[in-house]
């Protein structure tokens, strides 16, 4: 059962991806007056650039590698942090700060791509991704080391699901209200879509790429984003659990799916920051993320 | 004594011997005609006296008297007169004494001829080329009249523009020629430190196809309005009507007063379509997508106004020398009418709903900051000027159409950033409307849309006119010609004077805020390259008849036929 569980996990986060960035482009049209495309035009856009052929603009392998290596890392990572309530079968051999070094090598590909375009842009692009990188994940690692202090174990299960085991704390709605509020630098859309920042620097480190590699990558962010909003689901929202595997699935992609409603809105009715405004803001969540963690310690 | 006799008695006390010719054919316009020796020293006197300068024109008059002329035009905007210096210099020796240094908005003015008729401006601060392309051949200048308008020079390889020497410590970001916040061929090469802008150098006019050459040699008087209307796809009928305007001020005709109302209709409506267009692409630069979409919605509804009122969305095609082609029908007022209602009310959504979003002041306060001395330095106009607390309109300072009849504010603010241009834009809508149902309700009932123009206009009468174009002033100046078509024809857009002080603007900004501070003065490249769009799309084509045409411009939103 819970080797059947891998699979599920991430044929689910293949499969829903593309589909929750369509109902976001969908939301976002409506906000903005406008019809939108349908919903499934994110797998049209990826087949067609999987389609395509490769160019290596750079000609340095270090391009070439990028795309995949990020792809790779957001597949081991879902993987890894199951779906439902229980630790699938790899679950169990991890500890949380595999996820979060999977996560980061996620972002170090990207930066790779980026530095290795040999393009003012993207290097423009990679530096602002390095300072989002610095500034925001720690959030993250805020999120499943409180979840470890809490459940006295590094492991994942007790990571990801503390609020399961544990109920609600202090430390657990302070922690919360940061995850909320980072969640847009998470999965990079406005006001903190600053390190691909069409209009200023071209989608930034992305500017070299096309064809099947930025499809990869398109896809790697597509799996991002669906990953972060299913672990606010995960970490934060327990209550939505039914019992069967099933059901927790449903309900989790049905929490999924409000998590990217939210985002789509907050998205489409915020201009995007500068990078110096915007590490202010950051600066502000990762305190209070430490913060957090120092409650969840003192117990409270 | 008003105010043309006090500037005409100032400059023959100082420059007395220099000054060779007086005219004053209007009580708002005064032609002086000086020694080159004394340009210079006159210009310097017109700017202390309060004049703004407004542009230069360089004439090829070697066939008629062996010179290359160069006219100066200056606007004193309280006292409501233009004044051009005229000056010029023997075609074997066309030196000229530089005022940029004095009035840095004539640096492009100069560069411009220095190109175009071989001009030399002694103390120029920085005489490179402005327009002709980088392999263009050098001793060749389009605009002298034995240089045919089709010329095609062989193009040349390796030849580039030489960009100025970065600043130590900076690297160099490359916006354009093809960069997405620019919409139009151009290039700016963007110093940075970090992300921090510490100077920038432009090469522009990568589109120049010579209007004013091709209207001086090949059009007649009444094509002008025409091609100049497609100078620019935004502000078109601004330049026909600017264009018509100095034909009609030159050759002594008077419009009727009824035809002076409908060109104000025609000029307010392309005003709220402009204001609308760009509080959109303001939002698109600052990366808020929704704000575009919702302007550009609103801003729908004013193309259906024009295209009641002209039967055109955009490029009217409604003016000619003496008058315009079309009438306001009372059916047609009477759906203007209506129009202007429901537009009214969804701009005070739009306002209150911009105007209040603080995440806007984020990204605008204190962006492309500007004093009000640099503002007056630079000579900048338009909404650029007004936010920086200037009030310059040119349909209060130097009425014309129906505007001297009609009452309205022109919002100023002191806030000197892209923040008070949008408070300036977004409120001047309102203004907008207000004129548009004065001017339909006081308009007169009759009159000749279009009046008796000669077989044939007096020859070499010079005309200076001004219209507010929706980003600021537009200047064309016309020298009238033998062949029933202009011998010179300036044409000056807001874009060519704000350009110029944008450099000054992005100094120690962000670079994020490159695209807003750039998009801040509405930058119509085309207006300034004075391009002819020509679509030569080859290839493919796909055939749409004008129903087909119509039924997509016209299918509703969200209906999916």
């Amino acid at each position: 059962m819970s080797v059947v569980a891998v699979f599920v996990n991430v044929l689910l986060f293949l499969l829903l991806a593309p589909l929750f960035e369509g109902v976001m482009r969908k939301i976002t049209a409506r906000v903005q007056s406008r019809q939108g495309p349908p919903v499934v035009q994110p797998y049209y856009d990826l087949l067609k650039l999987l389609g395509k052929e490769r160019i290596n603009s750079a000609g340095t392998w270090a391009f070439r590698l990028a795309p995949p290596a990020a792809f790779a890392s957001i597949l081991a990572v879902v993987a890894l942090v199951p779906f439902g309530s229980k630790l699938n079968a790899l679950g169990g051999r991890v500890d949380a700060v595999t996820v979060i070094y999977l996560l980061t090598l996620g972002g170090v590909s990207v930066l790779l791509g980026a530095l290795a375009s040999r393009n003012t842009f993207a290097a423009i692009g990679a530096s602002r991704e390095m300072v989002t990188m610095v500034m925001v994940e720690p959030v993250l690692a805020m999120t499943l080391i409180l979840g470890a202090v809490r459940g006295g174990s590094l492991g994942l299960g007790a990571a990801v699901f503390s609020t399961a085991a544990r109920g609600y704390s202090v430390a657990t709605a302070v922690m919360l209200v940061a995850y909320l509020l980072a969640l847009q630098a998470f999965v990079a859309k406005q006001p903190f879509d600053i390190a691909e920042a069409e209009i200023e620097i071209l989608e930034g480190p992305f500017i070299e790429y096309s064809g099947p590699d930025y499809g990869l990558f398109r896809y790697y962010l597509m799996m991002k984003q669906m990953f972060y909003a299913w672990l606010f689901v995960a970490v934060f929202l327990p209550f939505l659990r039914t019992g069967a595997y099933a059901g927790d699935v449903l309900a989790q992609l049905a929490g999924t799916f409000i998590v990217f409603v939210l985002i789509a809105v907050v998205g489409s009715t915020n201009p995007r920051l500068r990078i110096d405004q915007a590490v202010k803001i950051y600066a502000v969540l990762v305190l209070v993320a430490l913060g957090a963690v120092g409650l969840a310690v003192a117990g409270i | 004594m008003d105010a043309i006799a006090r500037i005409a008695n100032e400059l023959r006390a100082r420059f007395g011997p220099d000054i060779q010719g007086v005219e004053s054919p209007s009580p708002t316009r005064l032609f002086v005609d000086i020694d080159r020796r004394a340009l210079r020293g006159a210009a310097q006197a017109l700017v202390d006296l309060g004049a703004r300068y407004m542009v230069g024109i360089g004439t090829d008059e070697i066939a008629r008297r062996g010179r290359l002329g160069l006219i100066h035009t200056f606007a004193f905007d309280a006292d409501h007169v233009g004044v051009a210096l005229r000056s010029s210099a023997p075609a074997g020796d066309p030196v000229f004494e530089s005022i940029t240094p004095a009035i840095p908005s004539a640096g492009w003015t100069e560069r411009e001829y220095r190109d175009l008729l071989g001009m030399t401006f002694t103390g120029h601060p920085k005489p490179k080329r402005l327009i002709l392309a980088d392999d263009w051949p050098d001793g060749v200048h389009p605009l002298r009249k034995d240089v045919p308008y089709n010329l095609v020079p062989p193009a040349a390889e390796d030849v580039a523009y030489r960009l100025d020497e970065a600043p130590p410590g900076t690297t160099t970001v490359p916006i354009g020629p093809f960069h997405v916040s620019l919409h139009e061929p151009e290039h700016f090469a963007v110093f940075v430190d970090g992300e921090t802008i510490k100077g920038c150098d432009y090469r522009g006019f990568m589109t120049h196809r010579g209007i004013e050459k091709l209207c001086q040699t090949q059009v007649s008087y009444n094509e002008v309005p025409f091609v100049a209307e497609r100078i620019c796809g935004i502000c078109g009928s601004v330049h026909a009507v600017c264009y018509a305007q100095a034909v009609e001020a030159a050759a002594g005709l008077r419009i009727s007063r009824r035809s002076e109302y409908i060109r104000t209709v025609l000029l307010e409506i392309e005003r709220l379509h402009s204001h609308l267009l760009w509080l959109g692409i303001a939002g698109h630069l600052i990366g808020f997508d929704t704000v575009f979409m919702q302007a550009w919605r609103v801003r729908e509804k004013v193309m259906w106004l024009a295209e009641r009122f002209t039967g055109n969305r955009k490029t009217y095609g409604m003016v000619l020398i003496g008058g315009v082609r079309r009438d306001i029908t009372p059916e047609i007022r009477a759906d203007l009418e209506a129009l202007l209602t429901t537009l009214e009310k969804e701009v005070l959504v739009l306002k209150n709903a911009v105007i209040g979003d603080t995440a806007i002041h984020r990204r605008t306060k204190g962006v492309g900051f500007l004093s009000k001395e640099e503002t007056v330095r630079w000579s900048l106009i338009g909404p650029v000027a007004r936010a920086r607390g200037l009030g310059l309109d040119v349909r209060k300072d130097h009425p014309y159409a129906a505007y001297d009849d009609l009452a309205f504010d022109v919002p100023v603010v002191d806030s000197g950033d892209v923040w008070g241009t949008l408070v300036v834009r977004v409120l001047e809508i309102f203004e907008s409307i207000a004129i548009l149902r004065q001017a339909l309700a006081k308009m007169p009932a009759d009159g000749p849309l279009l009046i008796e123009v000669p077989e044939a206009l007096p020859a070499l009468r010079h005309g200076l006119s001004m219209v507010e174009a929706p980003r600021g002033e537009s200047v064309h100046y016309v020298i009238t010609g033998e062949e029933n078509r202009p011998e010179r024809w300036r044409v000056r857009a807001p874009t060519y004077a704000n350009l110029q002080a944008v450099p000054a603007m992005l100094l120690d900004n962000q670079f994020a805020d490159f695209p807003i501070i750039l998009g801040q003065i509405d930058p119509c490249f085309s207006c300034t390259d004075r391009v002819a769009v020509i679509d030569a799309r080859s290839g493919r084509r796909r055939v749409l008849d004008r129903a087909a045409l119509e039924g997509l411009s016209r299918r509703p939103a969200g209906g999916r036929s």
